[in-house]
């Protein structure tokens, strides 16, 4: 599949400028760090590991406003990322499968991952729940690093 | 630290073996930042927590104790992880000074901690406190700007080139 975009990335400030770009990055890393972060704890409470003074509900809900506070900031400096080379990145197939992953990830997150730590406290469903939440956002992140070595 | 030292090190069969597979050094870093992926972010919610600002309904001790092997099994990883990165290019990282200010930042953390080891130790103190002592604000709002500067100069190490070096002339001659 070829993709193209007829887009001229030289003028871009994260291009010209020199701080740009690794600033974005810092902020990415931070970003994720505050969104994974905080589902890691509510996973961790999912999988029976920690955490068990709390129910993975108030987990869900007392970090509710981090994690998408954290995805935001991904989702903003994500973009402004791609913008400083989106002919590289669209071809790039660590570039790909971080993507779909992510799309996964989130609406993984949003449906059936929301419904059953609202419901469940422990049990199977619970473990699955959080098992394939940890590999989902992990797999964002190998799909990111690899991006820089494909 | 003599540059023989660092070149040694990054030439050891495991150094040259890292760096040159396609393979592992990527994974590596990869598990670097799946630490602080996973495990950084809860650093943040131990401070903000104990700041006030987040998970206010659940007591201060709940989330730093519950947190705490969490925290620490996440800077295992990512600890082991870039000792590995650091290793392999050991002569190639040694004069940048992003690194240096990252292994500053740690030595700075290690000092914070030994400070401020009574407000993490007596944390359920916190808890029946109904003013955060300024001790514990100052505790979290350090570790805070400590780690993000750690985040930060790290990301700066892939971005320094040493400057090349200049022609000397009885060398060309």
């Amino acid at each position: 599949m070829a993709l193209f975009l007829a887009y001229d990335p030289s003028t871009n400030p994260l291009n010209t400028n020199e701080w740009a770009f690794p600033v974005c990055e810092v902020l990415h890393i931070l970003g994720f760090a505050i969104g994974i972060g905080t589902i890691t704890m509510v996973n961790i409470r999912l999988l029976g590991l920690g955490l068990k003074k709390e129910t993975p509900a108030e987990l869900w809900k007392g970090t509710f406003a981090w994690t998408l506070g954290g995805l935001a900031l991904v989702l903003i400096t994500g973009p402004l990322i791609f913008s400083s080379d989106p002919n590289m990145y669209l071809r790039n197939q660590g570039f790909r499968f971080k993507i779909t992953m992510l799309v996964l990830a989130l609406i993984y997150h949003y449906t059936i991952y929301r419904k059953v730590a609202l419901t469940k406290t422990s049990g199977g469903v619970a473990v699955m729940a959080g098992a394939v939440s940890l590999l989902l956002w992990m797999s964002v992140i190998f799909g990111g690093i690899f991006i820089a070595f494909l | 630290m003599p540059p023989e030292i660092v070149q040694w090190f990054q030439d050891t069969a495991l150094g040259t073996a890292i760096r040159e597979s396609a393979l592992v050094f990527p994974v590596i870093l990869s598990l670097h930042l799946t630490g602080m992926g996973l495990f950084g972010g809860m650093i943040l919610m131990t401070d903000l927590r104990i700041l006030g600002i987040a998970l206010t309904k659940h007591p201060v001790s709940d989330i730093v104790n519950g947190l705490r092997p969490w925290k620490h099994l996440g800077l295992t990883l990512t600890a082991t992880c870039g000792i590995l990165l650091l290793w392999c290019k050991a002569a190639i990282y040694y004069p940048n000074p992003y690194l240096r200010i990252k292994l500053a930042l740690f030595v700075l953390i290690i000092i914070h901690a030994i400070v401020f080891r009574g407000v993490y130790r007596n944390v359920a103190d916190l808890d029946r406190s109904r003013v955060i002592p300024g001790r514990a604000k100052m505790a979290a709002v350090l570790s805070m700007v400590l780690w993000l500067g750690v985040l930060t100069a790290g990301r700066w190490i892939g971005y320094w080139e040493p400057k090349a070096a200049p022609v000397n002339a009885a060398q060309v001659n």
